[in-house]
């Protein structure tokens, strides 16, 4: 009988426990299961994840997709709660100082930041999240709404959004005050953002009708990036420059489209169960997270996103 | 035979959609509960382990087309002055199941 060894001049591995995945078509034995096994590229899915206590859109969120932060966001009135997730349930935080809508969050889940929005009026307020409670600190340049963050607590970016009319303008938080950045080549509102202060992707959004643009940010200056394959607004982003994801949102009509941005380009990635507008999310393009939002109501539904590089199968003869 | 199973179920959040099934068939949740399952074997045991109520497609739509008249009228209760907000919602629009 012929040999595995014989064909591809290669012994199979013996493992107690599956190894790392990091090699296409690999194949080992797993001594414990009495199985062989290999690696097959992997396949993005959105998977369900915890409900959040307060089924809200609007709302903001920052994090990853096992220490997620949700907070604010309207139902019938603004809404000054914080919700954390821990990769499976949403548990209270520390309410938000000003209850609003429609603003930006950046950071982590101790480390959160928030800033703009509306509460009676556009806003330009800004707080710290420390993993318990929130604290004031220094105020937008440009008090609006339906704006874009993305970065961390002490070195945040915030951009577009909108006063009475749709706003280019972009500010750097240092963790303590805002100052002037590179405005945005195109002027939007209701757009998504990810990234870091010096490295941040701006993308979709509204300007006369839905958008499909995509901006990259330096430190200093935005220029064009790859345009998404669904104009849309009221999405939600994650993850970084050279690897984002764009989900949700809606076109005239709200959309479960996904896209993953690869620095250059977008390609459609698997569609959200649930179609929704004005999220929010946090994580990574391997690891997302999108929470909350609108369908024809305010929803709590949670979906966890993940993209493996690879899966691990057991070989089976059938 | 018919590529969709329509049903309701109640999300109850984690695990109630794994990436396994996401993976394994069709699934899209709409307005009212409403889930659209691809129609295989694996698709029709999701709805079943999920206390889902099996609808035809006639019926599940009838659940959607309630929500959207519901959030349509909503939108037309509110003042003009928040309608023609700059960045306001857009009144709901129709949903057609697949």
């Amino acid at each position: 009988m012929t040999t595995y060894k014989e064909i591809f001049g290669k012994y199979v591995k013996n493992y107690s426990s599956d190894p790392t995945a990091d090699i296409e078509g690999q194949i080992w034995y797993n001594s414990t299961s009495g199985t062989f096994k290999t690696n097959l590229a992997g396949a993005a899915a959105w998977a369900s994840g915890g409900n959040l206590g307060t089924a809200r859109y609007l709302l903001a969120g920052c994090g990853i997709q096992t220490a997620g932060l949700a907070f604010t966001g309207y139902t019938t009135t603004n809404q000054s709660a914080t919700e954390e997730y821990d990769g499976s349930a949403w548990t209270a935080g520390g309410n938000i100082g000003t209850a609003r809508r429609a603003l930006a969050g950046a950071g982590t889940q101790t480390a959160g930041l928030g800033f703009g929005g509306y509460t009676t009026a556009n806003s330009a307020a800004t707080e710290e999240y420390d993993g318990s409670a929130w604290t004031v600190g220094g105020n937008l340049g440009t008090a609006r709404i339906y704006l874009a963050g993305c970065g961390t607590q002490t070195a945040g970016l915030g951009f577009g959004g909108l006063t009475t009319v749709n706003l280019s303008a972009t500010e750097e938080y240092d963790g303590s005050a805002w100052t002037t950045g590179g405005s945005l080549n195109t002027a939007r509102r209701s757009l998504a953002g990810c990234g870091l202060q010096t490295v941040a992707l701006a993308f979709g959004g509204f300007i006369t009708g839905s958008s499909n643009a995509t901006e990259e940010y330096d430190g200093s200056a935005w220029t064009a990036g790859g345009n998404l394959g669904t104009a849309r607004r009221a999405l939600a982003g994650a993850g970084t420059q050279t690897a984002g994801l764009g989900f949700g949102g809606t076109t005239g009509t709200v959309t479960a489209a996904t896209e993953e941005y690869d620095g250059t380009s977008w390609t459609t990635s698997t569609s959200m169960a649930t179609a929704r507008r004005n999220l929010a999310g946090a994580g990574t393009q391997t690891a997302g997270l999108g929470f909350g939002g609108f369908t024809t109501t305010q929803v709590n539904n949670t979906e966890e996103y993940t993209d493996p590089s690879f899966s691990t199968k057991t070989i089976t003869t059938s | 035979m018919a590529l969709f199973i329509y049903g309701t179920a109640t999300n109850t959040g984690k695990g109630f959609f794994t990436a396994e099934d996401r993976r394994n068939f069709f699934l899209r949740g709409y307005p009212g509960n409403v889930w659209v399952v691809g129609n295989t074997e694996k698709g029709a045991l999701w709805l079943a382990e999920k206390n889902g109520v099996e609808k035809t497609k006639a019926e599940a739509q009838a659940i959607v087309n309630a929500e959207v008249t519901a959030a349509q009228a909503a939108w037309d209760a509110l003042p003009e002055e928040q309608k023609n907000r700059p960045g306001s919602n857009q009144r709901p629009t129709a949903i057609t199941l697949p």
